[in-house]
């Protein structure tokens, strides 16, 4: 079912989802989604046009909502076991986050941005060796945040900037798990190849697992593994 | 511990982004504690200026009459006496051994309707006001001489006397009189300072010069031929039939109720005597309605300020969506989130607060003088009392209060976000 197309790492499973399914409130006919494999490492394309339920997928592996039926495991912890300020810390300590717009919290500098998760989990502060600023001036650096905006308001920012601070913020401390959904698509070519090289050679370094979520089927080369959703190939 | 820290730095930093909408929230809810903050300090200010308008004197006595009717007309100078007290009754009373001190007073007369009180040199020793201070002369000296007369603060800078002045009194009281005493003037030998009392709203001269000038008046006009010129009438000696009041001041105060109960059954003729404490507690309680509706009005403004914030608050939340699913994303339990807009509620009202007891500090600092000089109202700086400090610290408790429909509302979306929610399209 997977298509290969970069040579994956080999270890745990990161992410393990079988049978999913959900229904959106006075919905008809409910989601279905393909079960999933993903070792600790590996990067996921997921791909499906709009309306197919990329984003919600996104949403049941970030247990911020819960399946109609079937499991999300991740990390080996069955997320529907799991009450809710429980998801949301497993969130906090395991996941990094990146949205396609609108990334950053507006009232925050970019540093204060990226040291976020480590404000809300100690396994993450733990993971920068308890120094988050060090973690995050370095993500920024290596991610080419000119320093000068580091400690200026996000809204001063481009989009492609703006876009490697979320970056940034969802590889500190090293989470396991990194969700993407469609982070690419306001950014022009150039931009958006190099954020996703960037992205993914610092997630290979943290050692994150990454689902990549797109409907531009040109940036499935990238990663490990690529899925379909509603019924494509 | 760090989670509410990273509320309080959060709550801060939204504050401070969205600081010129909010301003205008803060200036409202700044005005409106101030004018509820001003309103209770000024009702403490006035209960207590007015319960101390005349402080050190026992008992006041006057001819047969309610106890607010005396209070009125020997303290306020409102109103008339109903009878005045025979001198001979005042002379018994003085004599009495329980008794200290007794100022005669006589009123009657007016000086462009300020009350004229006939009295002694002991009114000057003994009047007390506030927590017991004397009266004192801001320029020259009591009466001395028959025709002195001395002016009380608000009399002399109303009417921009000098010492030295000549003036002219009526007879009888109000406004306009067409009655003047005008063979006998009097000279201004002093000026009171002011006390905030209505001692600043009178003037004052010698018992015996009230006399003087009443010669020939016996009809209530003057008789052509009978008043006296102001030289015949100093080398005669005058001795009042008559008084209107006096106060008195007694050697032990546990004696005041037994001398009270005595004189009301005085003999000579029928004599009230009060309390002033507890005549002024009572007129205070019948005028206090007044100041419970200016609190209450006062309290609408304010609760109409934290709903103004509120409705502020609740637009504002559109624009949050996003940020709020952000946060939800990187694992921010809802909790947080609800107490993000309460904390935020609280600090902005807790600032409200702190401008409000500087602006309020300040408003009194530099408007104390003026108000004492040319109202004769006196305002002083002091710190908050208990009750001032209840109803300031109630504000932010409101204010978190009437937050928890937002953050309830924030709380409640906030579990149901997914990645969708902050997608452009």
């Amino acid at each position: 079912m997977n298509i290969e197309t970069a040579q994956p790492p080999s270890g745990s499973l990161a992410i393990q989802t079988r049978q999913l399914r959900f229904r959106w409130p006075k919905q008809q006919a409910p989601l279905m989604f393909p079960d999933i494999q993903l070792h600790r490492g590996e990067h996921l394309f997921l791909r499906g046009a709009s309306g197919t339920g990329k984003s919600t997928l996104l949403s049941l592996l970030a247990g911020m909502m819960l399946p109609e039926t079937g499991a999300v495991n991740l990390l080996e912890t069955n997320l529907s076991t799991l009450k809710g300020g429980a998801r949301d810390r497993f969130r906090a300590d395991h996941m990094g986050v990146i949205f396609q717009q609108f990334n950053l919290v507006p009232y925050l500098s970019a540093l204060a941005n990226v040291t976020l998760p480590c404000r809300l989990s100690t396994r993450r502060r733990n993971q920068t060796q308890g120094n988050p600023e060090t973690a995050a001036t370095a993500l920024l650096q290596q991610l080419s945040i000119p320093d000068a905006l580091w400690h200026r308001p996000v809204t001063e920012m481009s989009i492609g900037q703006q876009q490697r601070v979320a970056a940034a913020r969802a590889l500190i401390g090293s989470p396991e798990i990194i969700l993407a959904d469609e982070p690419t698509s306001a950014l022009d070519t150039d931009n958006r190849d190099r954020f996703i090289e960037l992205l993914l050679t610092l997630a290979h370094e943290h050692r994150c697992s990454v689902v990549f979520v797109s409907h531009d089927q040109s940036l499935a080369n990238h990663f490990h593994h690529q899925r379909s959703l509603g019924g494509e190939s | 511990m760090s989670k509410l820290r990273l509320t309080l730095s959060l709550a801060t930093a939204s504050l401070w982004y969205r600081r010129r909408v909010l301003a205008m929230v803060c200036l409202t809810l700044t005005l409106s504690v101030t004018l509820l903050l001003g309103i209770q300090y000024l009702r403490t200010e006035v209960r207590q200026s007015f319960t101390s308008t005349i402080s050190g004197t026992d008992l006041i006595v006057g001819a047969r009459s309610g106890q607010l009717n005396l209070l009125l007309y020997t303290v306020f100078h409102i109103g008339n006496a109903t009878n005045n007290i025979r001198w001979s009754s005042f002379k018994h009373i003085e004599d009495d051994p329980r008794v200290n001190w007794a100022v005669p007073i006589s009123l009657g007369d007016s000086y462009q309707g300020y009350r004229v009180v006939g009295t002694n040199g002991r009114f000057l020793e003994r009047f007390q006001h506030g927590n017991d201070q004397p009266l004192k002369l801001a320029q020259g000296q009591w009466f001395s001489q028959l025709f002195d007369i001395t002016l009380g603060a608000e009399v002399a800078r109303q009417l921009q006397h000098q010492l030295g002045d000549q003036i002219v009194l009526s007879h009888g009281g109000g406004r306009t009189s067409f009655s003047n005493h005008a063979d006998l003037p009097f000279r201004v030998s002093g000026i009171l300072q002011a006390t905030g009392t209505p001692i600043d709203q009178a003037v004052y001269i010698s018992l015996e010069a009230m006399e003087a000038m009443h010669v020939g008046w016996e009809s209530g006009v003057a008789i052509p031929g009978r008043t006296l010129s102001a030289s015949s009438a100093e080398a005669r000696s005058f001795t009042p039939d008559a008084i209107t009041a006096i106060l008195l001041g007694l050697k032990n105060p546990i004696m005041t109720f037994q001398l009270q109960r005595e004189l009301s059954q005085f003999p000579g003729e029928p004599l009230s005597a009060i309390l002033p404490g507890v005549a002024l507690s009572e007129l205070w309680r019948m005028m206090g309605q007044f100041e419970q509706v200016l609190l209450g009005i006062s309290v609408f403004v304010v609760a109409t300020s934290l709903i103004g914030l509120i409705a502020v608050l609740l637009t504002i939340q559109s624009q949050r969506h996003r940020e709020v699913a952000i946060l939800r994303a990187v694992g921010t339990p809802p909790s947080l989130i609800a107490g993000l807009y309460s904390l935020e509620c609280v600090l902005l009202a807790l600032a409200s607060c702190s401008f409000s007891l500087f602006i309020g500090a300040a408003l009194i600092a530099s408007l104390s003088p003026w108000l004492l000089t040319h109202y004769g109202i006196h305002i002083g700086l002091r710190a908050l009392n208990p009750d001032e400090w209840l109803l300031l610290s109630m504000v932010p408790v409101v204010a978190f209060a009437v937050s928890l429909a937002p953050a309830w509302h924030h709380w409640r979306k906030s579990r149901t976000l997914s990645f969708g929610n902050n997608n452009p399209n």
